[in-house]
Formats: structure tokens, sequence, C-alpha cells
């Protein structure tokens, strides 16, 4: 109000506020998309590149199989996703050196798969790849 | 400077003629910089019911969002693509963001071969080993 009495024009009086307000709308706006979006993940190893030398290596392996119809079985022997992290850790007790492979069925439901990528992080298992069955 | 004289000849409500020009400035600095570095992910559109699992971390910046649904079907920005095209979308998506996660939104149900074929797509589009599986915390 006291602006516009004044009789000479001027330039510098002109309101801020609002613009201020908008600006701060859009900069909470940015700020709040650049932090929140995020997702919670799991690594998961895919098959591993084919390798120039056809021959197995031979370091051992405990093979996780997951089949068509959801059951799981560690070197052969049947059990469940509770009982997979046992198996492993008492396979890798009897060969240290083991790598560990997650051999899906192509029908296998994929959750299974991750729960028993999760169980082999939970035993501290290295060399996870997991790799697709053949039908 | 006129405002300057005013602003001393009426003293008791001197408040009013609080300068905001360089808090606007330093507003507008920040707006720019955040709009700069704000980057817009697509959504790949379905309702995913994810895995819950014990070890997850926080993944972020994203820049490529995949979904597999419960049929098995494969989505990225709400477009239902052939797997044949999935390398060729992750490229062109990666010309705009070369430096965001990707990640993969696995429905539980989804059968485990698309999944291990995306695995192998993104090793071999992303040069990763390790690929990003959107997860849930275990309550």
């Amino acid at each position: 109000m006291r602006g516009r009495n004044a009789r000479e024009p001027e330039v510098a009086i002109v309101d801020l506020t609002s613009m201020l307000y908008v600006v701060f709308i859009l900069l909470i706006f940015f700020i709040v998309t650049s932090i929140f979006i995020q997702e919670e993940t799991l690594g998961m190893e895919g098959p591993p590149p084919p390798s120039p030398q056809q021959n197995q290596d031979p370091v051992p392996a405990i093979v996780v199989r997951v089949t068509e119809d959801n059951l799981i079985r560690v070197n052969g022997r049947l059990t469940d996703i509770s009982g997979v992290r046992a198996n492993m850790e008492r396979l890798r007790a009897e060969n240290p050196s083991s790598a560990l492979i997650i051999q899906a069925h192509p029908r296998a439901p994929s959750g299974t798969i991750i729960r028993v990528r999760d169980q082999a992080y939970n035993a501290n298992m290295e060399r996870v790849n997991v790799i697709r069955d053949a039908d | 400077m006129a405002r300057r004289s005013r602003g001393s000849a009426a003293e008791t409500n001197a408040e009013d003629d609080v300068n905001l020009t360089p808090m606007l400035d330093v507003v507008f600095i920040l707006l720019i910089f955040f709009i700069v570095t704000a980057v817009f992910i697509k959504m790949p559109g379905p309702e995913i019911n994810r895995q819950q699992v014990d070890n997850l971390e926080a993944t972020k910046p994203l820049a490529i969002l995949i979904a597999v649904d419960e049929n098995s079907d494969i989505w990225i920005a709400n477009e239902n693509v052939d797997i044949e095209e999935v390398g060729f979308k992750i490229k062109e998506m990666r010309e705009e963001n070369s430096l965001g996660e990707l990640v993969l939104q696995i429905d539980e149900s989804a059968e485990a071969g698309k999944m291990i074929d995306l695995l192998e797509i993104v090793a071999q589009e992303d040069g990763t080993q390790i690929s990003r599986i959107s997860t849930n915390p275990r309550s």
C-alpha cells in the first residue's frame, strides 16, 4: 500500500512474496523427488559369461535346484526353504572352497529363487550364480 | 535509495520492507540445482508382489526400472516389451541417464526363466555381474 503512495515510478517495489511461495513449492517438490525415490533391492548374479575353454572348472560346487513344482534340492537332497541355509553351510564346511549354483527350472517361481539367494547371503556364500535348468 | 529514506521515515512498521531479493536469489539457485539434478524415472506400470527378504539395501539414484508381472510379461515405462527388445530399450534409456541404477521388479510368481533371461541381458548391456532385484523387507 505504501508503494502506491510513492509518486515517482519505481521498479523496485514489485511484490516478490507470492513468487517466493511458488519458487519454494517447486524447490520442495524437487528436493523431495530427488531424495525419496529409491528401491530396496537384493543383488543377484546371473549365469556366468561363457568362458573360452569349454571344460568344466574343477571347483566343487553346491547345487541348489529349484524344480518346476517349487521343490528345492540341495545337492540332490530334498529340503524346504528354511533348511536351505543349514544344508549350504554343512556342504561348505565339508568343502570350504565351494561355489554355489542356483539351478532354476525356467517355470519355477522367481520368488523361490530370490529367497534361496537371500539365504545364501545369510550364509555368507561367495561366488553365487543363478543358472537355467534344462527343461 | 528511495526505499531506505522511506523506511526511516516510517519506523513503526519497518518489517514491511524486509528485502527478499537475496533470499530469492539463493532459493532460485537451489531450485535450478535440484531441477538439473532431478531425473524423471519412468515407472514400469504393473503392480508387483515383491519377495520378502532379509538382505536388502537401499538403491538410489534410480535410472531404469524393468518389471516382470505375475504372467511373466515384461514392462518398461508402461509398455509391454518383448524379451528381444529389452536390450535395445536399455540402450535407449541409458542415453538419457547413464549413471543411475537399473532395478528389476520381479513378481514372486513370475517364471524364473524370464528372470534369468533378464539377468543375462542386463549383464550384457550394463556390464555388471550383479543385478538389483526389487524386494520388500521381511516383516
